[in-house]
């Protein structure tokens, strides 16, 4: 037994402790795949409670035991390599606080998983209005850390929208909190927002308050696919009309091919209202596609429900090629541009972009994939007010280029704001912008 | 005799410092002029600042920043000054930098759905600006004629329309700000979630205590197809409040939801003299429903059916914008009917989880009762956003520190029901000695951390949102360890 482990054993108890060795074979390589050299952290401690954890953070603080944390790993390998002596996870933490029916707020430890949530919920005809990638293996602490969410950000916005508070674990182990159980709430800075997205780089997340809607009565999704200009023209009257859609995601043709819907770019309207509501919104804009020379389909029910699944999996789930994965922004008005651009660049890839934020993912395999290209497309996004941050990809394309792409002008705060945090640099180091 | 060891600051080099940048239209420093500035929309809290700059553009604010960065020389920023919780307050020996002269609409992209404003433009200039595009800016705090974009930003404020469509912070892409040290950066972008810590969304609600913004980037909203109001009232204010919990538990979404109690609406009515809230009803309750045509006319029946079955006496509705207007225009003008009905009051924000709210008023009438004070309420219903206005006659000694009590006492009933100290009215100087309250030494030292990294040297809006022990040493003592156990301080 390490020195680590054993000391992090007399905390959580020898079960909740597995040494790198003895970690499973399938997370093993999965957590292999954010180290930057084949120097592998000593164990992985899987603390009860939140009192635990905490107990764990302050002995690495004291030690210097540089921190990896994670939920259950399905993001792990996102953002920046990382050199670590130990793994903290908080799949253990994973009760369920408070759901206030009337109140529509949840409150959950971190490590609870996505899937469960919506589970509870649903029993009382309400849902967290997240779409995040791997919602089976999902934690809601994970979700947090990389502001994951999909294409309902339509109507509900993102991550950092929807949370209303939270508990931490600080870098020197004490435990704070910020926000609260209320839909609305000024008292004291929004350390949410500043903790969403940022990769566990300032504070460990050990429960979460988010805000939560009832399910909507009805559901149905306009399947539009054709010509680059003929979807840019339908996305053009699709904002200038008064249809209220909950998603709108442009797709580029690869990925319309993959889930075969049709052929040539695509663009996917979900409505989600009453059903008269959905039936009318839905019967206007395939019209209004089909006038532009579309091709349209209405899809519901299980068909629906498949469809945007799939369109959330990792498109080339299937292939044994590793696989590249970006988050892109781009102005939304430039993203039927943007996309042929990134279309020429990479031919086969699988792009898909959030109408009305601009926000999307990116998706290739890897062999298709230079360090020029994705910096090719990195400024192609940048010319359009954007960016493109390498979520996924192999370690050796990481160790050539800066996965994050920040190229503004305020990184002195976030290192002065990480310092505060994290004066030691123990939690994530090296995974965020700027070598944060 | 009290012998103050405070060191008289020699303003006049600094002064003019500040006008080779702004020009001496720029500055403001007669005692007659600084007056206006002497304190905000809580009035109660005045202090005279010794100077006020008026800069026009971001370049210049930079510039009297560093002025003030180089004398250590603490600054406010100030937009329209109609704050409530004091946030703009001066301190002793500081320098207010206003926003009125930074009015201009920078750019609008319908497009991309997005306006870029300096901070003085007032918040409904945006919406005027958009409207006739089919657009809307949505945070609509009552305040809307007067207040600033900056304010709203500072305040992170709310409005009537937030219960659906969320509050300032949910509606700022980027911000470009000018840092305690005088340095200039762009947080946020045109995009959301650009890579990097969300600054802006730290940013927006932190008081003034991390620098100025000088450019913000709105989202803007499409106007809705059909829009409606609807009126209620009740007999009691339980009923009213049990219609606001099936109305939401429904799984209806209320673009506002807004109740008034008898007193308020018997304020309105003398004052505005709407003739529309009844006047012996102990409670009205206004919902607005917004979306497609099928949608607003289906969840008027709905939400109607529920208030009659909560004891409704009447319902109005109003479809047509002047309509609507005329019953929203009791509501908006809650505030300076108060002011009508006495001397002087006394606003509190707390937040209450929505199921809570027949139990908080109970107690808030009991409180009432008990210190001898009229209360009368007006709130988001819809989000458990109370706004207690006490009524009292600032002139009589002691009356002051009663109603501050008074609130104090109010808002720890909200914050021990799980609630928050504040909705959108903000912590300032005014509730600073109630964080302890709902934050733990740990909680404050991690915000702290915050402000230490934007604003290292402490010389932006000091004396805010924090406790501080001089001047909390009670509330501070008061804060008994037992308290820390059991309290939720969420
Ligand atoms: C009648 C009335 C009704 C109101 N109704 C509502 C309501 O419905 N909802 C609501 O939320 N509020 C309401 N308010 C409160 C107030 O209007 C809001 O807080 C508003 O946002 C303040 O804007 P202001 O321009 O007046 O800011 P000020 O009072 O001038 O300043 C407020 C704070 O913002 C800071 N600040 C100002 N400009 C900047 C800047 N550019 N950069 C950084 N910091 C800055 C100041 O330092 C201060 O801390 C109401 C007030 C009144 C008087």
């Amino acid at each position: 037994m390490t020195k680590i482990a054993q000391e992090l054993g007399s905390i959580v108890g020898s079960d909740a402790v597995d040494q790198w060795e003895n970690i499973e074979d399938r997370r093993r390589v999965e957590i292999a795949r954010s180290l930057k050299a084949e120097t592998f952290p000593s164990c992985i401690v899987y603390p009860h409670t939140e009192a635990e954890l905490s107990e764990v953070i302050a002995c690495a603080y004291q030690n210097k035991w540089r921190v990896l944390a994670c939920g259950n790993c399905s993001k792990i390998s996102w953002g920046g390599l990382v050199e670590v002596d130990l793994v903290v996870s908080t799949q253990r933490l994973n009760q369920l606080i408070q759901h206030a029916v009337g109140d529509l707020t949840v409150t959950l430890e971190s490590g609870t998983k996505f899937a469960d949530v919506q589970d509870i919920l649903g029993t009382a005809g309400q849902f967290l209005a997240l779409d995040p990638t791997a919602p089976e293996l999902a934690t809601m602490g994970g979700i947090v850390a990389t502001a994951d969410t999909g294409s309902l950000r339509q109507r509900y916005g993102g991550v950092r929208d929807q949370l209303l508070g939270m508990s931490f674990v600080r870098a020197d182990g004490q435990i704070a909190k910020a926000g609260g159980r209320v839909v609305k709430n000024v008292a004291g800075y929004d350390l949410m927002k500043l903790f969403t997205g940022s990769y566990g780089t300032l504070g460990i997340i050990t429960s979460v308050t988010f805000r939560v809607y009832p399910l909507p009565e009805a559901s149905g999704t306009v399947v539009l696919t054709g010509t680059a200009d003929a979807i840019a023209q339908a996305l053009t009257n699709l904002r200038s009309s008064a249809l209220v859609s909950i998603a709108a995601d442009l797709l580029s043709s690869g990925l319309v091919a993959c889930l075969g819907i049709g052929q040539g770019f695509g663009l996917l309207t979900r409505f989600q209202s009453i059903p008269e509501s959905v039936n009318q919104q839905s019967a206007a804009l395939l019209q209004l596609g089909q006038q532009l020379g579309l091709q349209g389909a209405i899809y519901s029910a299980g068909d629906e429900v498949n469809l945007w699944q799939k369109l959330g999996e990792p498109i080339s789930a299937s292939s044994t090629e590793p696989v590249i994965t970006c988050k892109i922004g781009v102005l939304p008005s430039a993203a039927v541009a943007t996309l042929t651009e990134l279309n020429k660049i990479v031919p086969q890839s699988e792009i898909l972009i959030h109408s009305g934020s601009g926000l999307g993912l990116l998706r290739f395999e890897a062999n298709a994939a230079t360090p020029q290209r994705i910096l090719e497309m990195r400024s192609l996004c940048q010319s359009q007010s954007g960016f493109l941050t390498l979520l996924e990809a192999p370690v050796s394309l990481k160790q050539q280029i800066d996965v994050w792409g920040y190229n503004g002008n305020s990184l002195n705060l976030m290192r002065s704001i990480k310092q505060q945090f994290d004066s030691k640099n123990i939690l994530n180091p090296n995974r965020f912008v700027g070598e944060i | 005799m009290l012998t103050q060891e405070k060191k008289q600051r020699n303003w006049k080099p600094i002064i003019k410092q500040f006008e080779a940048v702004v020009g001496k239209n720029g500055v403001v420093k007669r005692r007659e002029e600084l007056i206006t500035y002497e304190c905000d929309g809580l009035t109660s809290y005045r202090q005279r600042p010794d100077v006020v700059v008026l800069p026009r553009t971001t370049e210049q604010v930079a510039e009297i920043v560093k002025i003030c960065d180089r004398n250590s020389i603490p600054f406010i920023a100030r937009g329209a000054g109609t704050g409530l919780s004091g946030g703009a307050l001066p301190t002793e020996d500081c320098v207010l930098i206003v926003t009125a002269l930074m009015r201009q609409i920078l750019s609008v992209d319908l497009e991309n759905q997005q306006v870029v404003v300096q901070p003085g433009v007032i918040n409904n200039w945006v919406t005027q600006t958009v409207s006739g595009a089919g657009f809307y800016y949505a945070p609509d705090p009552s305040s809307q004629i007067i207040c600033s974009i900056g304010g709203n930003v500072a305040e992170n404020s709310g409005g009537v329309h937030c219960l659906k469509y969320g509050v300032t912070t949910n509606h700022v892409l980027g911000l470009k700000l000018v840092l305690p040290d005088g340095s200039i950066v762009d947080v946020g972008g045109q995009i959301p979630e650009m890579p990097g810590y969300d600054l802006t969304g730290v940013f927006v609600g932190s008081e003034g205590t991390l620098g100025i913004a000088t450019e913000v980037t709105l989202k803007i909203l499409k106007t809705a197809q059909s829009i409606c109001v609807l009126l209620a009232d009740f007999t009691s204010v339980e009923a009213a409040g049990a219609a606001v919990s099936d109305i939401i538990s429904g799984g209806i979404i209320p673009a506002g939801m807004e109740m008034m109690d008898n007193l308020s609406i018997n304020a309105v009515e003398d004052v505005v003299a709407t003739g529309c809230y009844p006047r012996d009803a102990e409670a009205i309750l206004l919902v607005e429903i917004d979306g497609l045509e099928v949608e607003v006319a289906a969840n008027k029946q709905r939400i109607a059916a529920i208030c009659k079955q909560n004891g409704a006496r009447n319902i109005t509705t109003a479809s047509d914008p002047v309509q609507r207007l005329k019953l929203w225009k009791g509501r908006k003008a809650a505030f300076a009917a108060a002011g009508h009905l006495s001397p002087d009051y006394y606003v509190q924000d707390g937040v209450i989880p929505r199921t809570q709210l027949p139990y908080v008023l109970q107690e808030i009438k009991y409180l009432g009762e008990k210190y001898g004070y009229r209360i009368a309420n007006v709130f988001h219903a819809g989000d458990g956003n109370l706004h207690p206005l006490v009524l009292y006659d600032n002139s009589i000694p002691g009356a002051l520190e009663k109603v501050e009590e008074l609130g104090g006492e109010i808002l720890k009933l909200c914050v021990k029901v799980g609630g928050s100290l504040s909705g959108e009215h903000g912590i300032g100087a005014d509730k600073r000695c109630y964080m302890p309250n709902m934050f733990s030494p740990s909680d404050l030292e991690a915000m702290q951390w915050v402000r230490a990294a934007f604003n290292p040297k402490g010389l932006a809006n000091p004396g805010k949102i924090f406790p501080t022990p001089r001047t909390c040493g009670e509330a501070a003592r008061a804060q008994s360890a037992k308290q820390f156990e059991t309290v939720e301080r969420f």
